[in-house]
């Protein structure tokens, strides 16, 4: 842990929702987080429960570089279902941090902002209009081109194209389940499996897959 | 950066949703075999190389697993 929390530079904070919907979107965000060659850093990495949770995303915030922040799921889906505000409380966090902190690390920050619609997040959050967002229409394809194109356009302009990481995921999704499958996973141990547990096969794949172009 | 494995080192062939469609894209090419308007299409489409000994896998629009068709050889 100590290792990736001083990775400032390639560590990036997920800000997104932790219910079973959002799954198909947050798969193929970590795995292109990961592609690009960053360390995705997200709340459910640990779960200590004698460790307060807005300490934890204070220190995560604070430990990363960059941030993806997730509005998508701040309008409630429907009749009382609260709406969600942990999103852009830390998002508000994000940009205090960035603001007041005032530190070297403080002022490299950059954060990418996603919703489902574009211009959707004003009505709830009209402080942040003028923002330039970007908007993935809750589908998982989208998500990845997205977020490859915010990384063209604030980090490294020869990423592999978006289609080639979306073609990439869906291999390494067929890899996952047939391995795991091969070790014994049942459905529900794929669908509930925790974030850290999935990172580490993404991680693993992703090294596979440049071994193999040495060999 | 991820680097794909060498073209050609798969038998395997995916049935991906694509923002103009469904792809069939053997596993290790850089492009899509062909791109269909619908899911259906795209599987009867792959059948042939099925037949020839790839096997199918059929992705839901996440990118989950459907079907795993093995091959007819």
């Amino acid at each position: 842990m100590t290792n990736i929390a001083n990775n400032f530079s390639n560590n990036v904070f997920i800000n997104c929702p932790f219910d079973h919907d959002y799954i198909s979107l947050l798969r193929p965000l970590l795995f292109t987080i990961l592609y690009l060659g960053y360390n995705p850093r997200i709340a459910s990495e640990r779960s200590d429960s004698g460790e307060a949770r807005f300490q934890k995303i204070c220190e995560l915030i604070e430990q990363s570089r960059i941030s993806i922040h997730d509005l998508s799921r701040i309008r409630s889906a429907k009749k009382k279902e609260y709406y969600r505000l942990n999103m852009p409380f830390e998002l508000g966090i994000d940009i205090g941090c960035r603001r007041y902190k005032g530190d070297d690390q403080a002022n490299q920050k950059k954060c990418l902002i996603l919703e489902k619609e574009k211009h959707r997040y004003q009505k709830a959050l009209s402080d942040m209009s003028g923002s330039d967002i970007k908007n993935h229409n809750n589908e998982p394809e989208e998500i990845v081109r997205q977020t490859r194109i915010w990384f063209v356009e604030n980090e490294n302009p020869r990423a592999d194209n978006a289609t080639k990481i979306w073609e990439s995921f869906n291999e390494f999704m067929a890899d996952f389940y047939q391995k795991r499958e091969e070790e014994g996973y049942k459905d529900k141990d794929l669908e509930m499996m925790p974030i850290p547990e999935y990172i580490l096969f993404i991680k693993d794949w992703l090294d596979d897959q440049n071994s193999c172009v040495a060999l | 950066m991820a680097k794909k494995k060498s073209e050609g080192s798969s038998k395997r062939v995916h049935i991906i949703s694509r923002k103009d469609g469904w792809a069939v894209k053997k596993e290790g090419t850089s492009r899509a075999s062909k791109i269909y308007q619908n899911k259906d299409s795209a599987i009867k489409g792959s059948e042939k190389l099925r037949q020839k000994g790839h096997d199918v896998i059929v992705h839901k629009k996440d990118g989950s697993i459907q079907d795993w068709k093995k091959s007819k050889k």
